[in-house]
């Protein structure tokens, strides 16, 4: 698809406001009520998916030009998909995420990319993570664990641990921990360690759509070539560019999360718990895991009118409206777990207020990163929760770091630590 | 004296840079407005860009923005959530500022005890909403739904809703409201500007009835609206809205005390009687035509779809070919929704009883298929919150309202006919979405009490097809005359049309309207409190040709 594709969503869009909000039956308070950080932080109409579909259409129709305004208004937005999700409540014809990324494609392609993202992205064509770390030691973490590798063995499961658990030590443990689990569950899989590259889903909601597809031809190549045919990610940035991206550029691998599997294991009676963590745990809902984390299905095929106007797809179009995301099996373990309470935030499942750190915000605009993760802070602590758990390393060190700096007690903790402690 | 560099640096001193844009995607952003493509030359789904928009955090922001525009004779247009090609500026030649008032979001206060809240322009329906009933409180929530602003549809419109019948018009429960008059004055109205607070609209102080709305209302001409007192509804449901299900159907389960029924009636004769009827017996809560918005002949083959979240509109092609469906598109040719509450639960089994004697009375029945528990608890979701309105542009993304007159029943039931016969002529064409000609949704009263009500068509159109567009225009005009040719006077399509349209066009129009004084009436209101012309002309006035 490209820009050209979506004018006329943008023709079709009403500025109803529904992409500011969560979905308005989900509106439980005046605070909590919010569902677009982009246009809550920054105001302005262009700051919401409504306001970016008409800077597309300005642009492609030459009322405008790409400015520094536009530029920030294009990119400072975590591509969190809310907008996606209240769009589609009442609309079966509108896509504003896959606009918005077509409209990030567009500006990228004419030299339009943020300088903020260019060492990241110059990182990423040579060291293959988003970390600006070195190569070599992407696969330090499984030091001592005697896992096996893909270069060595074949394998049908992969378990791939992404940048920012393989190259953060304070990230490390749940990632060396998520191993470990695997291993005492009795699951067969291998690792590629030094040879794991990033799945490349950052570059392209930072708008490298190119840069991302030779990541994933170069992914699924490896993957191919030792017969992979699962992969195992706790990343959920990983799992959605697996899962929902690289099906695209001809994946057929299954793709599950860590906390998927470990939902399953504990079902299947492969893993149990011994110990209480009597603690109170509200989860947070990565929004590459919930709302946008909903499998991937194949289309193609083109618009068509019935009853003369009314606009329907032909063959029916997959709607990707987060009714499917994974949203129950992190809270099954997560009450699975002895001792612990688990209470919700009045955002939640695909209503989730994002962590702050997608689509290149967290690199580019730290200041809206780091609010947007003292917002959620703020909404874990209205629950009482002493902690808030999640299952994406990126959402992990954005509340971490947010905690830090707000001198917020509540504890960030991964869902797999918590796991781990308990078994 | 033209909008300067000087005046810009002004007032970005006032809100600061980060608040104040020029930028030319940014003013689009602003200029590009729903239904803009119905009256903008060569379809353009742009109304005139502003020369820049400005977001204060404060009353007194606004002031001193007002101000600057009366100093460099800039018309100021104030938006709130939005909607309307008239939140807009109007002319290509009338340099208009863009004051958007997002940042004065807070709910100011909530007063239990004597049931109002105080707000700012930004807060919406929802919000509120959700924070009062945590009290036993409620809120008339507009037509237009919970994404909508409390201040816009209590101080610059009518504010009607479907819970207007037991709540009445947000401009019935407006208690008193702070006016930045288009002059940079600060008014305060009602109790609160004799200092007594905001308990009463009528005073002691300025009353607020008239003086602004005037005829619909200022709709954002006659300077800007800062706060306001809404008053507060008893509310005898769940003090958190707690949805069930799957989106986009969720589903609010029905208390005890509650009922949730879709009634149907054999003619339009029946139909009126029961609404008559209802009110004689002042049952219910809620009132109103929703499920019509879909075009009768499609309606039931839609929201049947629309609950099911594995199902897309593919499936409403399929779904009216069933016998099933058909048979239920036939039942629910005249019908409407209509949700009653109880404070107790021997007054609920009596409304059952008074509304099942109605109906034995008016031969009208209970729609089973919609009181099944499915549809009655996304019926109760819908209806109590209005979350799914945007469900008025599910076709296409295109729809325009044309008739909306409002009047008794009986009155109403007058051009329910010409209204389907037109809007069936001019769909079929194939330009705008064959649904069947009864599109007409409404509320059940649009004073508190009930009596007096009106039905709105619903025609949807594509914005995306030049040809659609037109049809949508043509549809407007047609409506016009189909009125006028039946003795009603033009409805909610003429307001729609008058943006489009020069001040001598409009003019005529208004001397032709049944009380063409009000208009002069309102010149004289503009003149008084708006010596700069500040406003623009959605305040609508007439010259003074030699009258009052």
């Amino acid at each position: 698809m490209a820009l050209e594709d979506y004018r006329a969503d943008a023709l079709r869009c009403t500025r109803c406001a529904y992409c500011k909000w969560i979905p308005f039956d989900l509106i439980k308070s005046w605070r909590f009520s919010k569902g677009c950080p982009s246009v809550e932080y920054n105001h302005f109409h262009s700051y919401s998916a409504g306001g970016r579909l008409v800077t597309a259409l300005s642009l492609m129709d030459g009322r405008s030009t790409v400015t520094e305004a536009v530029k920030e208004s294009v990119f400072k937005c975590q591509m969190c998909g809310n907008c996606d999700v209240t769009c589609k409540m009442c609309r079966y014809d509108m896509w504003p995420i896959e606009a918005l990324h077509e409209l990030r494609f567009r500006l990228v392609d004419q030299g339009h990319g943020l300088a903020q993202h260019q060492p990241v992205m110059k990182g990423f064509r040579s060291l293959s993570n988003m970390l600006n770390k070195p190569k070599s030691k992407r696969g330090d973490w499984a030091e001592g664990l005697d896992l096996k590798r893909l270069s060595k063995h074949k394998s049908k499961l992969l378990f791939h641990a992404g940048c920012q658990y393989s190259h953060d030590p304070d990230l490390r443990e749940a990632v060396r921990n998520a191993a470990e689990l695997l291993k005492k569950a009795g699951v067969d899989f291998a690792i590629l360690g030094a040879d794991e590259s990033c799945c490349g889903g950052r570059a392209y909601h930072m708008g490298y759509k190119a840069d991302y597809q030779a990541a994933a031809e170069r992914n699924l190549k490896i993957w191919a070539d030792a017969g992979v045919e699962t992969v195992v990610t706790p990343c959920a940035d990983c799992y959605h560019t697996f899962k929902r991206l690289y099906p695209e550029s001809g994946s057929s691998v299954a793709v599950i999360h860590m906390v998927e599997l470990i939902d399953r294991l504990l079902k299947q009676g492969k893993i149990s718990f011994t110990k209480a963590l009597p603690m109170r745990v509200t989860y947070h809902d990565p929004c590459y895991l919930g709302r946008q984390g909903e499998p991937y299905v194949a289309w193609k095929g083109k618009e068509k009118k019935i009853f003369g106007q009314a606009v329907v797809y032909d063959p029916p179009r997959p709607r990707y409206n987060g009714a499917k995301g994974v949203y129950q099996p992190p809270r099954d373990v997560l009450m699975a777990i002895p001792g612990l309470e688990l209470v919700e935030m009045e955002r939640n499942r695909e209503a989730a207020w994002c962590c702050g750190a997608g689509g290149g915000v967290r690199e580019a605009y730290p200041e809206y990163s780091m609010w947007t993760a003292s917002e959620r802070l703020e909404e874990a602590k209205s629950v009482g929760a002493d902690a808030l758990a999640s299952a994406c390393p990126w959402c992990e060190k954005n509340f971490a770091d947010a905690a830090t700096r707000n001198g917020t007690k509540i504890k960030i903790v991964d869902i797999i630590e918590l796991v781990y402690q308990a078994l | 004296m033209a909008f300067s560099k000087e005046a810009y640096r002004e007032l970005e001193d006032i809100v600061g840079e980060r608040h104040i844009s020029n930028d030319p995607a940014f003013l689009d952003s602003y200029a590009f407005q729903w239904l803009a493509e119905l009256v903008r030359p060569n379809f353009s789904h742009y109304m005139p860009r502003p020369v820049a928009v400005i977001m204060p955090a404060c009353t007194e922001e606004v002031q001193r923005i007002i101000k600057l525009c009366n100093k460099y004779r800039v018309k100021a247009k104030p938006i709130s959530t939005g909607w309307y090609h008239w939140a807009a500026p109007l002319k290509e030649d009338e340099e208009t500022l863009q004051i958007d008032l997002r940042r004065m979001n807070r709910i100011l206060e909530i007063d239990e005890r004597n049931r109002y809240a105080v707000v700012e322009p930004y807060v919406i329906c929802a919000q509120l909403q959700a924070e009062v009933m945590k009290l036993g409180l409620n809120i008339n929530i507009i037509g237009a739904g919970a994404s909508t602003s409390i201040v816009a549809s209590a101080c610059a419109y009518a504010g009607m809703g479907p819970s207007s019948f037991w709540m009445g018009n947000n401009s019935d429960n407006l208690l008193g409201m702070e006016w930045v008059t288009p002059e940079g004055e600060i008014i305060r109205t009602g109790s609160l500007g004799s200092g007594n607070g905001w308990f009463c609209g009528e005073g002691p102080g300025p009353s607020v009835r008239g003086i602004c709305r005037g005829w619909v209302g200022s709709r954002g001409g006659l300077g800007v609206y800062t706060k306001c007192a809404i008053k507060l509804a008893h509310w005898p449901g769940p003090t958190e809205y707690q949805v069930k299900g799957t989106l986009p159907g969720y589903r609010l389960p029905i208390q005890e005390n509650f009922r949730v029924y879709t009634l149907a009636a054999p003619t339009w004769d029946a139909w009126a009687d029961i609404y008559y009827k209802i009110y004689d017996n002042e049952i219910g809560y809620i009132f109103h035509r929703q499920y019509a918005l879909a075009g009768a002949d499609l309606g039931p083959a839609l929201w049947l779809t629309y609950i099911d979240p594995e199902k897309t509109l593919n499936d409403v092609e399929e779904a009216v070919k069933r016998k099933d469906i058909q048979d239920l598109t036939e039942e629910l040719r005249i019908s409407f929704q209509f949700i009653m509450a109880g404070r107790s639960i021997r007054e609920i089994e009596l409304q059952d009883k008074i509304l099942d004697q109605i109906l034995k009375e008016t031969g009208g029945w209970k729609v089973q298929r919609y009181c099944e528990k499915d549809m009655a608890e996304f019926t109760n979701t819908y209806m109590q919150r209005l979350g799914h309105k945007h469900m008025n542009f599910v076709w296409v993304g295109g729809y325009l309202g044309s008739w909306m007159q409002t009047g008794t029943p009986d009155w109403v039931k007058g051009y329910v006919p010409v209204a389907i016969k037109g809007l069936y002529r001019d769909a079929a064409g194939g330009n705008l979405v064959q649904c069947g000609g009864d599109a007409l949704m409404g509320n059940g009263s649009s004073i508190a009490g009930g009596g007096n009500m009106g039905l709105e068509q619903f025609v949807s159109y594509d914005p995306a097809d030049n040809a659609s567009v037109a049809a949508g225009t043509q549809h407007m005009r047609d409506a016009i005359v189909d009125a006028v040719a039946n003795g009603f006077p033009p409805g909610k399509e003429a307001m729609y049309l008058q943006v489009g349209e020069s001040d001598e066009q409009i003019w005529n129009a208004l001397r032709r309207t049944p009380q063409p004084l009000a208009f002069h009436f309102q010149r004289k209101i503009k003149e008084a409190f708006d010596p700069n012309n500040v406003g623009d002309r959605m305040y609508a006035t007439l010259p003074s040709e030699g009258k009052p």
